[in-house]
């Protein structure tokens, strides 16, 4: 018997049922090799290369600037005080988010697309300018230390610039976009009716919300602050203009590798090892969070 | 199990008056359903007696307990939603456990109330299963196990038929009243669909903008509509323009266009009147009551023929007759029905 296929009219067999055609992620693909994967392979390369004083790097490989990294004190401190930021921001930006989400995704009011226009807004001005803005904002003589003295909060102005205390509230700022839009996204998927049952079988608001809605929202949870961290992590001007040495980064020791330093093996052995750590922190929290949402659909 | 009493309800949306004056009570038992087009009130007075919203006025009493500000939580009654709105993320046994659990049920008695009350909606072996594994036809069975394993005062249910279909749907009906009949619980159902209201109610409460038309047995509403408007909803009816002449034996004489007509209705009518005569009262020789007039449609439909008539007066008449008689348009018919089957409302 010959094939049944071949026996089908062109008319059935049609364009729709023809196999995806491959070459369609061909300009991704080349993007994505040539821009992404080539550099980064490069930049490996050259973590193992030796130092050298009259080029980027040298003739021979060496394994010296990983050991030089994971044996100094100095930058475990920075990794540290870098996640530990990059968290502290993922946590505040999603206890801000969440509510605002929940409004967005439950209002029918006509003035929620300009409370989603003010969401939106830290995405709608260039970083530069807008941590400009956050300089004079909270300089000692700056808007946040006069609202703090007016109020006479405190007797004399907070240093918040040059320190981590400015470049988290600055980052939150930035970043609540990221983790409000898939959240919004999740939340909006969630069908009303579900939590008004949870209510007509006796739960109040609060268990509603712990045994209902939080677990069925689990997966906006999970991408907003998988988006917020990595950004937060690697983060460079807003650290860079505003932490000073306090609030010093693992993204601007780097820079600071590369450029004024000119350690270009060092640098990129550096900027390798921050992101393998981010990568284990994602990977942990991915499978944490995984365990949280087997139940979903 | 307890009694329900609406007192004069009314609701507004900022200027929007969404319930005037809804007034019912409810027995121990009985299966009320609120029918009506869509946007007549039916499902805010449903939202209304559980909780999810506030009424502007008026009273909702649980037997002799006012519920007017209680929150939904604290009513204890079991609601049935369109949408199912089972929780996805737990089984069907854990779904028909929230309830229990909020309620500190002891395990082992969650156990067992669990196993009868899903033995009663026949889904004994899906315990496990989520409810994305199941068919419309179970989910919507879990959720009304889930909403009766509580043993609450008071069952809603809110369309609970509208997404089943056609077939699954009439076996509901049926499943459903039985259910309520054999716990003995207190109902109240919103529908669109007059059949669903017909078959399984103990009274029919229909509304039309935000008001009660008519609240009465399914055969009051059928036979004996308060309004043209509750005529219409309900099933098909042909209604003549008249005047009220006088009495006569079965109750009221009416002029019309197309000749005198004997009907029954309320008392104390009088002026510009509807007469209301169902289909399937109309026969093809001259009654009590005779119209005489010529066909313009007749359509075949297996079972019988619908038959389409115009009067002298322009006025239209709708009616079915065997398949046996094969009339054609144009052709001369005489319509012949009972004056007690003749209804007169107020125009």
């Amino acid at each position: 018997m010959s094939s049944v296929a071949a026996q089908i009219p062109r008319a059935i067999s049609g364009p729709k049922h023809r196999a995806p055609v491959w070459w369609m992620i061909l300009p991704a693909l080349v993007l994505l090799v040539g821009f992404l994967i080539l550099p980064y392979v490069s930049i490996v390369i050259m973590s193992f290369r030796e130092a050298s004083t009259r080029a980027v790097y040298g003739e021979g490989f060496t394994i010296a600037h990983y050991r030089d990294i994971v044996t100094d004190p100095f930058i475990w401190g920075i990794v540290w005080r870098t996640i530990r930021m990059a968290l502290i921001v993922t946590v505040a930006t999603l206890l801000l988010g969440y509510p605002v989400a929940y409004h967005l995704a439950r209002t029918r009011s006509r003035m929620s697309s300009l409370l989603y226009i003010c969401v939106i807004s830290p995405l709608l001005v260039g970083l530069v300018v807008r941590t400009f803005a956050w300089m004079i904002i909270l300089s000692n003589n700056g808007i946040a230390n006069g609202a703090l003295t007016g109020l006479g909060l405190v007797d004399r102005p907070v240093q918040l610039l040059n320190t981590q205390l400015g470049v988290t509230i600055a980052l939150i700022h930035v970043f609540l976009p990221f983790v409000i839009l898939p959240l919004l996204g999740n939340l909006q998927a969630i069908n009303p009716e579900v939590a008004l049952a949870s209510r007509s079988l006796g739960a109040s608001r609060m268990r509603t919300f712990f045994k209902v809605t939080l677990p069925l929202s689990m997966p906006g949870i999970q991408a907003g602050s998988i988006l917020v961290f990595v950004l937060s992590i690697s983060a460079y001007v807003t650290p860079a203009m505003l932490g000073g040495t306090q609030g010093r980064t693992m993204a601007v020791l780097v820079v600071q590798y590369l450029v004024d330093n000119f350690r270009w093996p060092a640098g990129a052995a550096l900027a390798i090892f921050m992101a393998l750590t981010t990568l284990a922190i994602v990977v942990v929290y991915l499978a944490l969070t995984a365990r949280a949402m087997r139940r979903l659909p | 199990m307890t009694t329900l009493t609406l007192d004069r309800i009314n609701k507004f949306y900022g200027t929007l008056h969404i319930l005037k004056d809804i007034d019912l009570k409810i027995g121990q038992g009985e299966f009320i359903s609120l029918l009506g087009p869509s946007g007549c009130g039916k499902t805010t007075t449903l939202r209304c007696i559980a909780g999810f919203e506030s009424i502007s006025d008026g009273r909702i009493r649980f037997g002799e307990r006012d519920m007017t500000n209680v929150l939904p939580e604290h009513r204890d009654l079991g609601m049935v939603f369109q949408s199912y709105a089972l929780f996805p993320h737990m089984t069907v046994a854990e779904n028909l456990s929230f309830g229990l659990e909020v309620r500190k049920v002891p395990a082992a008695e969650r156990a067992s109330r669990i196993t009868r009350v899903l033995e009663m909606v026949k889904l004994g072996e899906f315990s496990g299963r989520y409810p994305r594994e199941l068919s419309g036809g179970q989910q919507q069975r879990v959720a009304l196990a889930r909403a009766l394993v509580i043993e609450p005062q008071v069952l809603l249910l809110d369309e609970p038929l509208a997404n089943l279909d056609a077939s699954l749907r009439d076996d509901m009906r049926f499943f459903i009243r039985d259910l309520q009949q054999r716990v003995g619980i207190t109902t109240v159902y919103v529908t669109h669909d007059q059949s669903e209201a017909m078959v399984m109610s103990d009274r029919i409460v229909v509304m039309n903008r935000g008001v009660i038309e008519q609240c009465g047995a399914p055969r009051d509403i059928y036979e004996r509509p308060a309004s043209l408007m509750v005529a219409d909803f309900i099933g098909h009816s042909n209604t003549i323009p008249g005047q009220i002449r006088g009495r006569s034996e079965a109750g009221y004489l009416v002029d019309t266009a197309d000749g005198p007509l004997h009907a029954a209705g309320t008392e104390g009518l009088s002026g510009e009147v509807r007469v209301m005569i169902r289909p399937e009262n109309i026969d093809m020789a001259s009654g009590e009551n005779t119209l005489t007039g010529r066909v313009t449609k007749s359509i075949y439909q297996g079972e019988d023929c619908l038959l389409m008539v115009e009067l002298p007066s322009g006025a239209g008449v709708t009616t079915s007759v065997s398949a046996d008689f094969s009339l054609s348009a144009g052709d001369p018919v005489t319509l012949g029905f009972p004056a007690r089957k003749s209804w007169v409302i107020a125009a």
